[in-house]
């Protein structure tokens, strides 16, 4: 699995191209397990796989609300903490339908690699101040997403074997 | 012990605030005391010169009680107290603020004011229910506060002898509650007529929505908390799911404002892909309620800790232009009667 900063020296289209894959990486992970199986927690602080994919999903409304702010103003604006943990909490991920959750999550990201398609270069430069990361740029938004989908796909593997 | 050894065990005890128990005293007092009932029962109401003075210790009430802090509520609650006591021009009252509400057979005891020869009238008030010690909802909280100042302003206002629970009393208790809570206006209300009126009405009128929900979904099952009126129109439970996450789309706004000198507020949802996406259907809707009402609470903790120079900081909205947080207020206010409203006719099968 590469880093952030392997992921960053890799051509802008190659990260692109992950991003295209995940969704039916997801597909594939999740195929014939049951509900009970896709809702298990390996513990009772970890996520089980069908909060990992309404993770992605919600993340990837939240990263494309956020690139629209980005591009709209002339400043950085900043960027709030992560509430990753409380989103699964209020929008009770264990009660959706896993294959409902990964569908949303397909379209949001078709939607994503459309708007990347549009940017010109100048845009790519332009950034928001992440309250962890310092400032990010979008092309620096691109590899984060990339990596957040690897982590988050590993993630998912081991909730589906019961690791933590 | 029953509830009659319970009170003559407390003898000092003047007063006591038992919901659901019947008072039928009138027969059993003596001429003197049917006079004072008589005349207690024909002041239908205690007029404030100025409510809104007092509004933001209203708010800050329902602020206080959503932090679940005892000391908080505590504060709140003295502050109230001591305004309307400052206003109506009589001898303050000492106020003791306690857990969970003593109870037995015949009920639970929500509120209590005690005199006492040569001492400060005394006010006690519990904060959470006897058996499940949760929070009390904001607006019963208040209407028991109310209730026990009532007591206070009958002997110290109203110069009666005794102070019954009289039809009378219950009215100005409803004519204290009127003016320091607004109510809801009618469906239809617009954005523009919220914005005209005073802060503080729009703090206290958003810091009663969550009660109010609970209100209306008390005693529903799931299934008909799940069934939408029509195929487009949505089902209680998706109502209370997007107020709860409106609440986080208007708490990020705030922070954005305050955070950024005129930042751009991104277009959120739409609310009913959010429906869909986040699958509101299968959410429980009592936990979807707390939720909200955790975010109201701290959207509360924001506007009120923010000075008045604050509230006209904005920031640019694409389809809406520049949005103050004043107007955001306003807008959430008629935000919460507006699904309020839908939620009503969700729950009766119209859309």
């Amino acid at each position: 699995m590469p880093s952030m900063e392997e992921y960053a020296k890799q051509p802008r289209d190659a990260r692109i191209q992950r991003l295209t894959r995940t969704a039916d990486e997801l597909a594939a992970a999740v195929k014939g397990q049951s509900d009970a199986v896709l809702s298990r927690r390996p513990d009772e602080k970890n996520w089980a796989a069908k909060e990992v994919v309404c993770h992605l999903r919600d993340a990837e409304e939240g990263f494309t609300t956020r690139f629209e702010q980005i591009l709209a103003m002339d400043v950085d604006p900043k960027l709030a903490g992560p509430s990753a943990d409380r989103m699964a909490e209020e929008r009770q991920y264990l009660r959706n339908d896993a294959a409902e959750a990964l569908a949303a999550f397909r379209k949001r990201r078709q939607e994503t690699v459309a708007f990347f398609g549009t940017l010109i270069p100048a845009q790519w430069d332009k950034g928001a101040i992440h309250p962890v990361r310092g400032r990010i740029t979008l092309d620096g938004f691109l590899t984060l997403m990339a990596w957040h989908d690897d982590n988050h796909l590993d993630q998912l593997t081991r909730a589906l074997q019961g690791r933590a | 012990m029953d509830f009659y050894e319970w009170v003559r065990h407390l003898s000092w005890v003047r007063h006591l605030t038992i919901h659901g128990m019947p008072f039928s005293y009138y027969a059993r007092l003596n001429r003197a005391q049917q006079a004072v009932y008589r005349k207690s029962d024909e002041i239908t109401e205690v007029r404030l010169a100025q409510p809104a003075v007092l509004h933001p210790a209203v708010a800050a009430l329902g602020t206080a009680l959503a932090t679940e802090d005892r000391a908080q509520v505590q504060r709140a609650t003295e502050r109230l107290i001591r305004g309307l006591t400052e206003t109506l021009g009589v001898p303050p009252v000492q106020v003791e603020v306690l857990a969970a509400r003593p109870h037995a057979k015949w009920g639970e005891l929500h509120g209590l004011y005690t005199v006492e020869r040569g001492k400060t009238p005394k006010i006690q008030l519990w904060m959470r229910t006897a058996k499940q010690r949760r929070v009390v909802a904001f607006r019963t909280y208040l209407r028991t506060l109310l209730h026990e100042v009532g007591h206070h302003l009958d002997y110290a206002l109203l110069r009666l002898r005794d102070s019954f629970h009289t039809e009378g009393f219950y009215k100005r208790e409803s004519s204290l509650f009127h003016q320091l809570v607004a109510e809801r206006r009618a469906p239809g209300s617009s954005v523009e007529a919220w914005f005209h009126r005073p802060p503080d009405e729009r703090l206290a009128h958003i810091a009663a929505t969550p009660d109010e929900v609970a209100h209306a979904l008390e005693g529903r099952s799931a299934r008909a908390l799940a069934r939408r009126p029509a195929a487009a129109a949505w089902a209680p439970v998706e109502v209370v799911c997007h107020l709860r996450d409106a609440e986080e789309t208007f708490g990020e706004r705030f922070a954005a404002i305050l955070s950024m000198d005129e930042p751009v507020l991104p277009e959120v949802g739409p609310a009913d892909r959010w429906a869909a996406e986040r699958q509101y259907l299968r959410h429980d809707a009592a936990t979807a309620l707390a939720h909200f009402r955790r975010r109201r609470g701290e959207s509360l903790e924001t506007l009120v800790a923010a000075s008045p120079v604050d509230w006209q900081r904005g920031g640019e909205h694409r389809t809406r232009g520049r949005l103050t947080i004043d107007m955001l207020v306003a807008i959430m206010a008629w935000h919460d009667d507006n699904h309020l409203e839908q939620l009503t006719r969700a729950l009766e099968g119209r859309s």
